[in-house]
């Protein structure tokens, strides 16, 4: 009896401890012949009365604009409730896009607690097309006329999903290299256009600063793939396999590694690795960073010298493409057609032109309207950030994310096996090659 | 000799009727007791079985997160645990979560009647002293992850200030594979330290004196009554201290979370993590569910050796 005793308060606990921490309360949907709703072929027919708002509603935006932004979201959030009778619309931020896509996926899961919209880091935007977790807006833009040929082409690609448009550009960035440019002018410095001047540079700037050349970001592959990319390494190749092993792919993890092993450069991983490099690059102890343009203003507010800003230099094939970064807007589509609806309104107001200049004037976001940057306050704009020159003169080279629905998990390995390579001494060869077999492994078992 | 059988059957069927009532009475009282238990008996039915049972059927299937639909894939997430590229973040993260619980229970038990023995003393001051070190315990994990986070920053952190005023290079404390589990301990211990105190020392409390006093009679040595008199006697409360600091650590999450997001190269990555990270980031909400059955099964075992253990070891005589 005691025996028993103990062992059914042994399962009970047990059963309690297994429960908590396997994050399994979440329902199991139950199978169902379900089309996703960028399947539905009845919702490609315009029809204007559909999609219009009717009742009064109060709607939520989750979003991921941080606390220095909060009068700015204030600003534009109020101008649209009080441009209109119907819509209330509540900001709410979540946290970093990572708690974002958390609260989204797991309110999605359970089928309640979903916002009217959402924002979504750029490299989402293909797992929640495949898994039906943002509404096929094609429907809404056809019956309501939106235009959608004034956003530039790759961010419209950023923001499809199997040729469907599963949301829509809104605030985007892409990688760009920030320096001291006061130090880099006392010292005749200048930000090379190839990557083979690239050590060069990171010598001077490593001597100007006592410290390092650059940091390269590696919390998040997003600011290094560009180098493989523009090399030529596929990533994800046509037959739906890994190329990070192949010779080329090799050759741009010595690289990195090498400026690394000579001090050159720090692989910046960690909890805290980015507010550790911009505390180094602010203090002057990195001369450069590789980082994300959204973050201008904040770099220029915080440094007492001038912050200059270079395009990522070309491969040594002259490829000089970059990534586009930053979120899109989607609607979920758990949400009832009403809460849809008003969601579309609002969303249609966020990435109109007037408030499109908003946040690029308040934040370090680049203007996604084509016709912005032709208008007199596109010309001020550039006024009054003349280091956003070298982004527009760049403007069609900014490409959408590679778009696979195991991204994020292909992702999550490639920047363990990078962490392991750079800063634990793992040996290149092997790594590369252990990692490209789970990648397969990963890609083989993915929904497509 | 009719009267005595008459006399027979009638305590017969008296005793016969009295048994039936005490039968009737024990089995409403039975009954009675069912009832009360049962609202709890539900609660734990709803959940905790039941998602427990979810959790079995959810690792026999191909369930994303993100997608509605699902199928049985039979055994194919259990071959990848075991034989695919899961085994190899199984071992580790198992390896990890057993020295994290190694470092845990460590800290909670030697550091725990380390601090009871030093702050026995029932004064005033003394008590102040108690406060202090109890009270991380109930400041919140996240809180204490946060403020760890700067303490052991590798060029702004306090720790590290101190390290350089004695001449000792600063330590790349949470990016570095030999020093950040040992980092996210260092959490652990500030908190839990104090409570391991407080529980022994009111076991201590327990302890009769006689025993000290006849021990000091016979001459022993306070070493020697530490030893034989106060270990042997804190048993009981050494085995609670240990089941229940195994099972709170092999769930840690929150300190691992905030302080290492379970890297460098997954050197702190506990096994809730990784369901965590299966679920939640990879979105691989089957492969999550097979990690944490097979969890389950570990921890059920480990519990049952550690009844056991207590049946055969512990020594209930204070």
């Amino acid at each position: 009896m005691k025996k028993l005793l103990a062992i059914l308060l042994a399962m009970s606990m047990v059963f309690a401890l297994a429960a908590c921490g396997g994050s399994t309360g979440a329902p199991v949907p139950e199978e169902k012949d379900s089309q996703t709703p960028a399947e539905s072929p009845d919702e490609t027919a315009a029809d204007a009365d559909k999609y219009a708002v009717t009742e009064p509603i109060e709607i939520v935006w989750w979003h991921a604009l941080e606390e220095q932004y909060t009068d700015l979201v204030n600003e534009v959030v109020n101008d649209f409730n009080s441009s209109q009778d119907l819509i209330t619309v509540k900001a709410q931020y979540i946290g970093a896009y990572k708690d974002v896509n958390e609260a989204l996926v797991a309110a999605h899961a359970a089928g309640t607690g979903l916002p009217a919209l959402c924002v979504a880091n750029t490299d989402y935007v293909a797992s929640y097309g495949a898994g039906g977790v943002f509404e096929n807006l094609d429907p809404y833009i056809a019956a309501t006329n939106y235009d959608v040929d004034d956003f530039s082409k790759g961010l419209l690609l950023s923001s499809q999903y199997d040729g469907k448009q599963v949301a829509m550009p809104f605030l985007h960035s892409t990688q760009i290299i920030y320096y001291n440019k006061t130090m880099a002018d006392e010292n005749g410095i200048e930000v090379p256009t190839s990557i083979e001047d690239f050590p060069a540079f990171l010598e001077a700037g490593k001597k100007a600063s006592g410290g390092y050349g650059t940091v390269v970001p590696g919390w998040d592959q997003w600011y290094f793939e560009t180098l493989y990319l523009n090399e030529g390494v596929d990533i994800i190749t046509k037959d739906g396999t890994c190329d990070l092993n192949s010779e080329t792919a090799l050759g741009v993890t010595n690289m990195i590694k090498d400026w690394c092993d000579k001090g050159l450069a720090y692989f910046a991983t960690g909890t805290d690795a980015s507010s550790a490099m911009r505390q180094k690059f602010y203090d002057g102890e990195a001369f450069s960073v590789m980082h994300t343009s959204s973050l201008y203003n904040n770099y220029v507010d915080k440094c007492d010298f001038e912050v200059g800003m270079a395009w990522y230099p070309a491969s040594s094939t002259g490829e000089k493409n970059s990534e586009v970064g930053g979120c899109v807007l989607g609607i979920p589509a758990g949400n009832d057609q009403a809460t849809k609806n008003a969601a579309w309104q609002f969303l249609q107001y966020l990435c109109g032109k007037e408030v499109n200049m908003k946040w690029a004037k308040g934040t370090g976001y680049l203007p996604t309207r084509n016709s912005v940057l032709s208008t007199d306050e596109g010309v001020k704009f550039l006024e009054e950030k003349p280091a956003f020159q070298c982004i527009f003169d760049n403007l069609n080279l900014i490409n959408p994310r590679i778009q696979h629905s195991a991204w994020s998990e292909l992702a999550t390995t490639w920047k363990n096996y990078m962490e392991i390579m750079m800063n634990q001494g793992g040996d290149i060869n092997k790594n590369s090659e252990d990692l490209v077999v789970e990648v397969n492994e990963i890609l083989e078992d993915s929904v497509g | 000799m009719a009267e005595n059988t008459l006399e027979k059957n009638t305590v017969g069927t008296v005793n016969g009727s009295e048994k039936k009532r005490r039968l009737s009475n024990r089995k409403k009282s039975r009954i009675q007791e069912f009832l009360f238990v049962l609202p709890a008996l539900i609660l734990l039915a709803v959940f905790t079985y039941y998602p427990i049972a979810k959790l079995f059927q959810i690792s026999l299937t191909d369930w994303n997160l993100l997608r509605p639909e699902w199928t049985f894939v039979g055994l194919k997430n259990w071959k990848w645990l075991f034989n695919g590229s899961g085994a190899k973040y199984l071992w580790n993260s198992l390896e990890v979560t057993f020295l994290y619980s190694l470092g845990e229970i460590f800290a909670t038990l030697v550091g725990g009647i380390l601090f009871a023995l030093l702050f026995k003393r029932m004064t005033r001051s003394f008590s102040a002293m108690r406060a202090i070190i109890f009270v991380p315990k109930y400041v919140a994990m996240s809180s204490c992850a946060v403020v760890f986070l700067w303490i052991l920053n590798t060029d702004h952190g306090v720790l590290n200030y101190l390290l350089k005023l004695i001449g000792i290079a600063p330590v790349d404390w949470l990016n570095q594979e030999s020093t950040a589990l040992i980092s996210v301990l260092m959490t652990t211990c500030w908190r839990v330290v104090g409570y391991g105190m407080m529980i022994y020392l009111s076991a201590m409390m327990g302890i009769s004196p006689q025993y000290y006093e006849a021990a000091a009679l016979d001459g022993a040595s306070s070493t020697k009554q530490f030893f034989k008199i106060t270990l042997p006697l804190l048993s009981p409360t050494t085995l609670f201290l240990l089941v229940t600091t195994f099972l709170s650590s092999m769930k840690v999450f929150q300190s691992v979370d905030i302080l290492t997001s379970g890297g460098p190269a997954r050197s702190t990555e506990v096994f809730v993590y990784l369901i965590y990270r299966y679920a939640m980031v990879d979105f691989r909400m089957d492969r999550a569910a097979t990690s944490a059955v097979f969890f389950f099964i570990i921890l059920l075992i480990g519990t049952i050796c550690t009844m056991k253990f207590s049946q055969n070891k512990v020594n209930y005589d204070s």
